[in-house]
């Protein structure tokens, strides 16, 4: 990977270049083409009633719990469609936890709030369709009641009543309100730059061979120089066997094609679940699927990548991701199926002076993305290494915002990072959970490879696919620290730290 | 009950026959139907006439004898502003008299009922709250059911909502006329339509609209109207009617009206035609083995009237189309922030324990032509300038010849003969028998004349005549509609011709005398006498009623006049069709069941096949 920090501090201090690239890319299109920008609705919703199928006389009582996923922000005055999935019991008939089907959402344009929801009862496919139906004059009532009928293969079943227990449910029904980011699929690869001078955009990918042990680095690169010559594309795939030496071949550089959608440049392609390519004429070749398994993983402040006011900042497109394909490295070719990995994304201004950088793959669907660095920038250079640290685990991310591993209470309570090699560590404390990731690059394991900035100068990094971490978190608990996860990394973490 | 008071006053009940002391329990139970006010009007009527004994005599009316009632009524009689409302006073009488005096004379006939064809129909209570269909179709009349039989046979689902119940046949056999008349019209029969003069415009309320209660007579279009249509106002679903009307003549089976059950009423018309070499004939009906009952205006009892519920209704349901009765439609719904402008999303209909909803992308609107602006309005789609206006009702008086003979006019066919002679002066003459008292042509005198007439009712003929009129009323109001209607002075000109004509035509088949329906003179003798009576005769003092409502949405070319556009589609908004008697932009001229539901017919192809 390239550092995500350079020619600047992390603190947030603006930079002349920086504000202006932000002006353009946020002033075109605000929260429309900025991936991430827009959001969605989610809420959860339970409804009781009964139902009276035709022909028999006896009620039944009906129970339906939903989860209601829309697109976009609840619109008040206009319609919005939403996608619902849960649980519909009937009394004496039905209990499906897949029901699913869709929402009408238009309480004032339309009047009218529909649910057409589909579920299995008796092995038999039934669809829910109702709608409440909004009236100023019985306010509570009518958005409170849903009449509706049952159809099977359109011929109608029985009909039924359901009602919002507002004593009940009120609360958790208004507490459940999210309103998540919308993921635009493949909008997180779109490049970033518009043309500006002195930046560096980077697509990598590190995967692990789960059958051989093999850890695969394709890194992408466009660079357009500071000092306004044209900007080019380069880049290298690496390969650490698990039992060899560590091979690695250099594309490019190449004419950056003004491409749109990922990475392109001769041969060598990046694009929304495909990467594509080769180097040193064939001796390394490479065609891989992706498959995200994860939402996006933003390692640094979500507004630094929509506004990219700090010198650099890295992201993950999916936290985690699946790869299937063939790499061929000099006649051999290892297969890849399903093998766990992940995409990252950085933009900025070029290369820290000193980082370090881990992306764990924990297992269960957790991962841990650690970033340690020190600006380029005069003055900012003498401070110790910002570290920002996320840690998904179970669906959620520890810690809850990333400045808190960076810059703490004002300093007071961030995260530390000790860097060098072949072991280097970061400490921290969060609200009451605290955490030591210690990471191990064997020299044997590792690829040292020189980086070049928009203005020229050099970097060294020092990168392996191959490493080990150790992890611990521990969550305090009436007067004492106990474990809550340690996880162990046996060549299986991809790591790497940058020096001058 | 002061009822029987007044009603013993009116019809000069003097013990020596029983029917006039059943009328008073027959008239409450007519009242029951009729709307509040007119109920109210008549309960307070009957109180001020038992106040005025009281204050004269000192005892109410029932309570004085027959001599005293007659006396106070002369009184009452000879003064002429208050002849126009002991008019008014008479007609529910009369109705309920008539309904008595001829259970007396010949009791209920049987007849034998056939089977209906079947139909889908669900009454509200039994409907669910929520459903979906393809299309809606608000009333079940001509123009209703052709629609949704047009959009069921192109593979629609289509729900016809209808406000009144469904009525069988059988029932129809089985119940005296008077109380199918206060189920089967819209507030009994007694719509108004306020204006100078006021006039009766009664409207059906059933599955099959006001067909059920028509008289069968199927006037195609007029050539010459209908080149208006589309030529002068540029409504492009009147260019293909022809084929239209023929479909909709095939399905009625329409036929001229063989002469052996015509009557005799009809029979002195063609008489009276023949002698003066007018044109006349048996009407086009359609009425196939019509048996000359004479109850086609509260619903066949034979089932041979091929009214919508026996005809089009059931080739809707075979498609595919179901009936939801008892069922008034509040609103349409509209979505509003549809892209491209507002659309109609279905129905809303009110019911007791919480409405129903019907979800559909189409809306055809046939609630006719007094109830459709209403409907529209109260569902936010009332904002064109002329949306109600443009009304025009056929306005029509009636005019009896009296015979030296019986004539039975309520033995035979109820409208039996048009005499055309006049057709081109915007005056079309039917001969016209009803069940007694239900006709539009009121009996002239208080007490004992009036019981008279009652009795001597049978050697009365009674013709009709109905001109075409200019668009002179407009219905206004969201939620029960107000007419308003104004007699074009041109128009007042073609009634007193009518008068004229049918007055000539009954002298001509030799009536002995001609009532005129007019308070002032209400017997002529001659047809000079009549002439004279005209000449210092106006419009006010004829009885006046109308039929025909049409053109309150009226399409058109011209989006600044004509609500709905050219294929009868609403303006403003996408997905409402119209499809009643509303849509048609002028007065067809002629009795207008072919014509609404041609047009009808026509509005949901060009729909289909857009």
């Amino acid at each position: 990977m390239s550092a995500p920090m350079g020619n600047g501090g992390a603190s947030g201090a603006l930079d002349g270049d920086a504000e202006s690239a932000d002006g353009t890319a946020a002033g075109v299109a605000p929260g429309t083409d900025v991936p991430g920008a827009a959001r969605g609705t989610g809420f959860s919703e339970t409804m009781l009633g009964t139902l009276r199928l035709d022909g028999d006389r006896r009620p039944r009582r009906v129970r339906l719990d939903l989860d209601v996923v829309a697109d976009r922000v609840l619109r008040v005055l206009g319609t919005t469609a939403a996608r619902a999935t849960g649980r519909i019991r009937i009394e004496d008939w039905a209990d499906d936890r897949g029901a699913e089907g869709e929402l009408e959402i238009s309480p004032l344009a339309r009047r009218r709030i529909r649910y057409r929801i589909r579920f299995t009862a008796g092995g038999r496919r039934l669809l829910l369709d109702g709608w409440k139906s909004v009236t100023p004059l019985r306010p509570v009532a009518s958005m409170t009641t849903l009449p509706y009928t049952l159809y099977e293969d359109g011929a109608r079943m029985g009909t039924g009543t359901l009602r919002f227990p507002l004593t009940t449910q009120l609360v958790p029904f208004l507490s459940s309100f999210r309103f998540p980011r919308r993921a635009r699929p493949g909008a997180l690869l779109e490049p970033r730059w518009k043309g500006e001078a002195g930046r560096t955009e980077v697509w990598y990918t590190t995967v692990t061979d789960p059958r051989t042990g093999t850890g695969l680095w394709l890194h992408h690169e466009l660079v357009a120089p500071a000092d306004g010559s044209a900007p080019y594309a380069h880049g290298w795939v690496a390969l650490f066997p698990a039992d060899g030496p560590v091979r690695h071949a250099r594309f490019g550089p190449g004419r950056w094609p003004g491409e749109r959608t990922g990475f392109r440049s001769d041969a060598v392609t990046v694009r929304p679940g495909r990467l594509t390519g080769s180097a040193e004429d064939g001796a390394l070749a490479w065609e891989l699927t992706e498959r995200p398994l994860d939402g996006p993983l933003f390692t640094f402040p979500r507004w630094s990548w929509r506004r990219p006011l700090l010198p650099a900042a890295q992201i993950l497109p999916a936290a985690r991701a699946s790869y299937d394909g063939t790499v061929t490295v000099d006649g051999t070719t290892l297969s890849l199926s399903g093998a766990p990995g992940a995409s990252a994304r950085i933009y900025g201004h070029g290369n820290a002076r000193r980082w370090a950088w881990l992306h764990a793959d924990l297992g269960d669907g957790d991962v841990l993305e650690v970033v340690a660095a020190v600006s380029m920038r005069p003055g900012l250079r003498r401070l110790p290494p910002l570290v920002f640290l996320r840690l998904r685990r179970g669906g959620r991310t520890w810690p809850r915002r990333p400045e808190r591993t960076a810059v703490g209470w004002a300093g007071a309570g961030r995260f530390r990072a000790d860097v060098g090699l072949p072991g280097w560590s970061v400490t921290g404390r969060a609200g009451l959970r605290r955490i030591r990731v210690e990471v191990h690059q064997p020299a044997e394991r590792t690829l040292a490879l020189e980086y070049t900035d928009p203005d020229g100068s050099r970097a060294t990094c020092r990168n392996s696919e191959r490493a080990d971490a150790h992890v611990l978190l521990e969550r305090w608990w009436f007067g004492g620290w106990r474990t809550e996860a340690e996880w162990r990394l046996d060549g299986t973490a991809h790591a790497e730290v940058g020096t001058r | 009950m002061s009822l029987t008071g007044m009603v013993a006053a009116l019809v000069a009940d003097d013990g020596t026959a029983d029917w006039p002391a059943r009328v008073p329990a027959r008239l409450e139970s007519f009242l029951a139907s009729l709307p509040r006010p007119a109920r109210a009007g008549m309960r307070a009527a009957a109180r001020a006439l038992d106040a005025y004994a009281v204050a004269r005599t000192g005892r109410t009316l029932a309570a004085l004898s027959p001599g005293e009632r007659e006396s106070l009524l002369a009184g009452l009689g000879r003064r002429p502003g208050l002849v126009p409302l002991l008019d008014v006073l008479k007609v529910p009488v009369l109705l309920a008299s008539g309904t008595e005096h001829m259970l007396e004379r010949q009791g209920l006939p049987r007849v034998a009922a056939p089977p209906d064809p079947p139909l889908d129909c669900t009454p509200a209570h039994a409907w669910p709250a929520r459903s979906t269909a393809d299309a809606v179709v608000v009333g079940s009349g001509a123009g209703g059911a052709m629609a949704a039989r047009t959009l069921a046979r192109a593979g629609l689902r289509v729900v016809v909502v209808e406000e009144g119940r469904h009525h069988s046949t059988r029932s129809f056999a089985a119940r005296p006329p008077l109380e199918r008349f206060a189920e089967l019209y819209r507030d009994g029969g007694a719509t108004v339509a306020l204006g100078d003069p006021p006039l009766l415009l009664p409207v059906g309320r059933a599955v099959g609209g006001t067909t059920v209660v028509n008289s069968g007579t199927c006037y195609r279009t007029p050539d010459h109207v209908r080149t208006r249509w589309s030529s002068e106002f540029g409504f492009v679903a009147a260019d293909g009617l022809d084929e239209h009307l023929d479909d909709a003549e095939h399905t009625l089976r329409v036929a001229s009206q063989p002469l052996d059950v015509l009557g005799d009423n009809g029979r002195l018309a063609l008489d009276g035609s023949r002698r003066l070499g007018w044109r006349a004939a048996p009407l086009r009906r359609n009425a196939p083995g019509c048996k000359g009952s004479c109850q086609c205006v509260v619903g066949c009892p034979t089932g041979a009237k091929q009214s919508v519920q026996l005809s089009v209704l059931p080739a809707a349901c075979a498609a595919g189309a179901r009936i939801l009765t008892e069922a008034r439609v509040d609103r349409i719904l509209v979505d509003a922030d549809r892209p491209g402008g507002p659309r109609a999303a279905g129905v809303r209909v009110g019911r007791a324990g919480g409405g129903l909803e019907i979800l559909a992308p189409l809306v055809v609107v046939a609630a006719g032509a007094l109830h459709t602006p209403p409907l529209l309005r109260r569902s936010g789609l009332g904002r064109h300038p002329y949306l109600g206006r443009n009304l025009s009702v056929h306005p029509a008086t009636s005019v009896a010849g009296r015979f030296a003979e019986p004539v039975t006019a309520w033995r035979g066919v109820l409208q039996s003969v048009g005499v055309e002679e006049h057709h081109h002066a915007g005056v079309l003459i039917e001969a016209t028998a009803t069940p007694p008292g239900m006709g539009s042509f009121v009996l002239p005198g208080l007490g004992r004349e009036l019981r008279r007439e009652l009795e001597g009712a049978d050697r009365l003929a009674t013709l009709g005549a109905m001109i075409a009129d200019l668009p002179s009323g407009r219905v206004l109001g969201r939620g029960r509609p107000l007419l308003r209607y104004d007699l074009h002075p041109r128009d007042t000109g073609r009634l007193m011709h009518a008068v004229r004509s049918m007055g000539e035509l009954l002298f001509a088949a030799g009536a002995e005398e001609v009532l005129t329906g007019i308070a002032s003179r209400p017997r002529v003798r001659s047809l000079a006498e009549l002439d004279t009576l005209l000449s210092g005769a106006s419009a006010r003092q004829l009885h006046l009623s109308a039929y025909h409502p049409t053109g309150t949405v009226a399409a058109g070319g011209d989006p600044q006049r004509s609500p709905a556009d050219p294929l009868g589609r609403l303006r403003g908004v996408r997905g409402v069709l119209v499809a009643d008697a509303s849509v048609l932009p002028s007065c067809p001229e002629v009795n207008p069941q072919l014509s609404i539901m041609a047009a009808a017919s026509a509005v949901a192809r060009a729909h289909v096949e857009r």
